[in-house]
């Protein structure tokens, strides 16, 4: 280690330095060789003799060479370990100097590391399994669509005899929400359906018993089995060794655990948990899927995992896959027409595969920020360790004048400002840890098992060494040359006072930067809040206020269909009847919630597709009587729900104007009649239109939408909606009170009120950028604020003497004012200008996440007066200390 | 040069400079080595060029220091004179070794005698 250090700082060195060193030593060696040869001639040697015989008795000069760089390398070593105690002691000199230095740049590092860590578990860290590099997922276009990612079986099947020479082998992958019953309590947990052989192509290993095998999956209900992750094991079952072989119900089926997953392992999405493992024919048993799921070759819920064989490319695989799509397009006209495949990196396609992946673009905008705001850190420090150079220009003249070289002056310059920055990262390092555990905490959304932990791997600490590494460079270089270039005589005279005009200017430059950096920053933040703010206060269609959501799933306690609907309609009736209740409903999804979208391609009477499109794929809710009421949708024709919308009875629909406009444009929507393709296909006539509401993300265009009768798409999933009277969340014992009187061990989640939910996942996006960019503004303005203080303050301090003579003279506080506080307000001006130029290039970059324009006229106005505004401030102050300077104290200063 | 002579040389080497500079003051690579060789009467003839592997090995610790200045013959020439840590460094070297050269003297001569 220490060898390596050694031989690393010497080998660095030595290609800096080399050439200059070489050269001295060479110059050193000729005046030897010249005098030696004189000497000779003076014995009475011929010329050539004794240039000869001078050459022999120096002996090899390329070995002298040799043996003078090596000694060179180490001698530097030594002068580094002599180099950092010195800097430790003069750091030690002036602790508040140091710990200001240290604790500025642990703020600009930690904020970077907790961003760069996020980042690592989102894009760059890859899974716990063997080769990882080798994973891929598979995606495919249908007609120009959008990437889609879920396959049906036999697709799958095709692609992988296809491919067999470029994939080793591929896996499917589904998961989903079911109620596992144990210990006599039951839970909702996240279950992944998987094939056979997933988890030996990911290469895992069991903790405990063994995983699902390569022979299990594919025949219906054949194996009731259940493997449950790690930390599952560790959390609900403590970890008992014993639980292998036991039965516990899933959905109120019996299955056998065989195994515990191996730890660390927590599923192939990133942020959740994935609980429970099951082989993928148990689907069906437990999701109500069809039972040709496996024969189907329409639509498919299956993910597919695919590992390159080694030394098969990405592109190499890519290229296979355009073989089989077109392959399977021409077999398959009907279903398969204009099908396309995509073989996608696993860390790029995560949560699922997207085109374009916004993910990398998110990421390289938090970096920038978090990169701005240790920029502005930086330009803290380096002024400080400016100021601190020219209270240090004697000692540092002294030793120039002792004979300590230029180079040797900014080394020892240098390595203080890296011994500051590495203190500095170290404490960012903790920091960050701080930040991340914080994230971790905060809980964002309610019905996931989140799993928000950003473990610290040697791809953040080796980020935080390169930042500390950047930092320490970037704050100490110019101070050092400056510092360095000083001629001693001058200091020595002038007692540091007329030279320091130089490095006035580049403070100045400093101000202007750090003013310009935080607007920067500032406008970003803004423009996050304001799309938060923007979206909270959108006008959604629908009142969020007093509205209490509350999910159940009653097949996870075993309820059959038809117990399921006696204990909906029961549960519906008392609910009405709770005093603070204004009205209640059931509906299976609710706005916003982007884990349970109803949808499915339509036919609709006396619309034709134009040719070459697919069927209309329309999203749609299917709600109970009083939905409209609870939501406050507005009806604009026809009627609402009622009770007689039974399954029974003829079958209906209710649109939003926005389908309305878009099927029937001409004619009255009332009596039109559609139909779904795949979920309870009979005709529907068209009862009611309801104004637009948003269903399904809290910007953009409102897309056609439809609600159908509960009653007559029955799912015993739902959730129940109340309006209050009081706050909705005052709400919530009695609603549990009621489903437990109804449905003891029923379990119960996603209770929150309405503004949570949407909050929680419509807006997270948006939630999680404001937060992190507010958080990023604020320190940046913090870190502006000192800096632009800090100069004023010291420039002012600076001219002392020279405004003593002015008052001297005869000058009023009013102009002296004037001068101080002008030359501030210059800088903090241009500052500004810049910073807004860069401010609007930042925004532009942000675009695609912001609800608010990129160029949205208050942020743009607010931000700079505000910054202007505080800013100047922190000129004013010390300008008018300086305003109060009694001529003589001045003129006696320093 | 061979090995061992050069392994015992490199002390003794190292001690010969700082001596030459304490006793003559500032001087270039080839006055060292020139004064060496005059003083033990050319009994250590090696390579002069071994000379500046003891110049960088004493630069480094501090005992002697190095200027650029011109030689007599108007050459540019780096010039080398014994630090203050240097003449400390010398007094106890001297001492030490003086010891340790009667130790070996006392020795070598017991065993002729037996």
């Amino acid at each position: 280690m220490f060898d390596g250090l050694r031989i690393a700082v010497s080998r660095v060195r030595g290609l800096v330095r080399r050439n200059h060193e070489d050269r001295e030593f060479q110059q050193e060696l000729e005046t030897h060789l010249a005098l030696l040869t004189e000497e000779n001639i003076r014995r009475g040697m011929a010329p050539e003799e004794a240039r000869r015989a001078a050459r022999l008795r120096l002996g090899g000069t390329e070995q002298l060479h040799e043996a003078n760089r090596q000694l060179r390398g180490l001698a530097s070593v030594e002068e580094f370990f002599r180099d950092v105690t010195t800097a430790w002691r003069m750091l030690r000199k002036t602790p508040g100097f140091t710990w200001a230095a240290i604790l500025t740049l642990a703020l600009g590092i930690g904020a970077n590391v907790a961003i760069f860590s996020i980042v690592d578990a989102v894009l760059l860290r890859p899974l716990p399994a063997r080769n990882p590099g080798q994973l891929v997922v598979l995606a495919y276009e249908q007609r120009g669509g959008k990437l889609e990612s879920y396959f049906s079986y036999p697709n799958m099947r095709d692609i992988r005899g296809q491919t067999k020479v470029v994939f080793s082998g591929m896996a499917t992958y589904r998961t989903s929400f079911d109620g596992l019953g144990a210990n006599g309590h039951a839970q909702r947990v996240l279950s992944a359906y998987v094939s056979g052989n997933f988890f030996s192509l990911l290469g895992l290993w069991p903790a405990l018993g063994r995983l699902i095998e390569p022979s299990e999956g594919g025949v219906y209900s054949a194996h009731p089995e259940i493997v449950l992750s790690y930390a599952f094991w560790k959390s609900q079952f403590g970890g008992d060794r014993g639980v292998v072989g036991r039965s516990v119900s899933l959905n109120g089926h019996p299955v056998t655990v065989v195994g515990v997953g191996p730890r660390g392992f927590h599923g192939v999405f990133p942020f959740v948990e994935t609980q429970v493992y099951l082989p993928m024919s148990m689907m069906m048993v437990e999701n109500w899927m069809s039972r040709s799921l496996l024969q189907d070759r329409n639509g498919g819920p299956f993910q597919i995992w695919a590992r390159l064989r080694r030394g098969v490319s990405v592109a190499q695989a890519q290229a296979a896959l355009n073989v089989v799509a077109a392959r399977l397009a021409s077999e398959h006209p009907k279903s398969d027409a204009k099908f396309s495949l995509a073989a996608i990196p696993e860390t790029l396609a995560r949560p699922i595969p997207m085109q374009p992946n916004p993910v990398p673009a998110v990421a390289a905008l938090f970096m920038a920020l978090g990169a701005m705001v240790l920029v502005l850190a930086c330009v803290n420090v380096a002024n400080l360790l400016l100021v601190r150079a020219v209270s240090r220009g004697r000692e540092l003249a002294i030793r120039a004048a002792l004979g300590c070289s230029r180079g040797r002056l900014v080394r020892q310059l240098l390595t203080e400002s890296l011994l500051l920055a590495f203190l500095g990262g170290a404490g960012g390092v903790l920091l960050g840890m701080w930040i991340c555990g914080e994230i971790g905490s905060v809980s964002f959304s309610p019905g996931l098992p989140l799993l928000l932990d950003f473990p610290f791997d040697w791809r953040v600490f080796l980020f935080a060494f390169g930042a500390a590494l950047f930092t320490g460079i970037l704050v100490g270089i110019l101070p050092a040359l400056r510092a360095s270039r000083v001629a001693p005589g001058a200091i020595l005279h002038e007692a540091g006072r007329s030279v320091t005009s130089g490095r006035q200017r580049l403070r100045s430059v400093l101000v202007v930067a750090q003013v310009a950096g935080s607007l920067m920053l500032l406008v970003v933040a803004a423009l996050f809040a304001r799309s938060l703010e923007r979206v909270q206060h959108l006008h959604l269609g629908f009142d969020s206020a007093h509205v209490l959501n509350a999910s159940m799933d009653p097949s996870e306690i075993g309820y059959s269909d038809a117990q399921a609907r006696v204990f909906y309609k029961e549960m519906l009736e008392r609910a009405r009847a709770l005093p603070g209740v204004r009205s209640a409903a059931i509906a299976y999804t609710i706005p916003m919630r982007t884990y349970t979208p109803e949808m499915d391609f339509i036919d609709v009477e006396g619309y034709t597709t134009p040719p070459g499109q697919p069927k209309p794929l329309v999203n749609f809710n299917s709600v109970s009587p009083g939905y409209f009421r609870t939501m406050r949708i507005p009806l604009v024709r026809g009627r609402t729900f009622t009770a007689a919308d039974n399954r029974n009875a003829q079958y209906v629909a209710i649109v939003n104007e926005a389908m309305a406009k878009k099927f029937w444009p001409d004619e009255d929507p009332i009596g039109q009649r559609l139909r779904l393709i795949h979920s309870a296909g009979q005709w529907r006539e068209v009862v009611g239109v309801v104004s637009d509401s948003r269903m399904l993300t809290p910007f953009g265009k409102i897309a056609p939408f439809f609600f159908i009768p509960f009653a007559q798409n029955f799912a015993s999933y739902a959730t129940l909606q109340l309006r209050t009277l009081g706050p909705a969340a005052s709400a919530i014992p009695e609603a549990r009170n009621l489903i437990r009187s109804l449905a003891p061990g029923l379990p119960v989640f996603d209770v929150g009120t309405m503004r949570e939910a949407i909050s929680g996942s419509g807006y997270l996006i948006f939630r999680f950028g404001a937060v992190l960019a507010a958080a990023l503004g604020l320190l940046g303005l913090v870190l502006a604020l000192v800096g632009v203080y800090g100069v004023t303050s010291y420039a002012a301090s600076q001219r002392t003497r020279e405004i003593g003579i002015r008052m001297a003279l005869g000058a009023r506080p009013a102009q002296i004012l004037k001068i101080t506080f002008g030359q501030g307000a210059i800088l903090v001006g241009t500052g500004l200008v810049i910073g807004l130029a860069g401010a609007l290039g930042a925004a532009r970059l942000a675009a695609s996440f912001l609800i608010v324009s990129p160029t949205d006229p208050l942020t743009f106005i607010a931000v700079p007066i505000v910054l202007a505004a505080v800013a100047l401030a922190a000129c004013y102050l010390p300008a008018r200390r300086a305003m109060r300077i009694e001529p003589t104290q001045a003129l006696r200063f320093e | 040069m061979n090995d061992s002579r050069s392994e015992i040389l490199q002390g003794t080497l190292d001690l010969m400079v700082l001596k030459a500079l304490e006793a003559l003051g500032p001087l270039h690579g080839y006055g060292i080595a020139r004064r060496i060789e005059q003083i033990s009467r050319d009994a250590l003839r090696v390579n002069q060029g071994t000379i500046y592997a003891s110049l960088v090995r004493l630069l480094q610790r501090g005992w002697i220091s190095a200027a650029w200045g011109t030689s007599e013959n108007n050459r540019k020439a780096k010039f080398y004179s014994i630090t203050r840590a240097g003449k400390k460094h010398l007094a106890a070297e001297t001492e030490n070794w003086e010891r340790i050269a009667g130790a070996i003297g006392r020795m070598l001569s017991l065993e002729e005698r037996s």
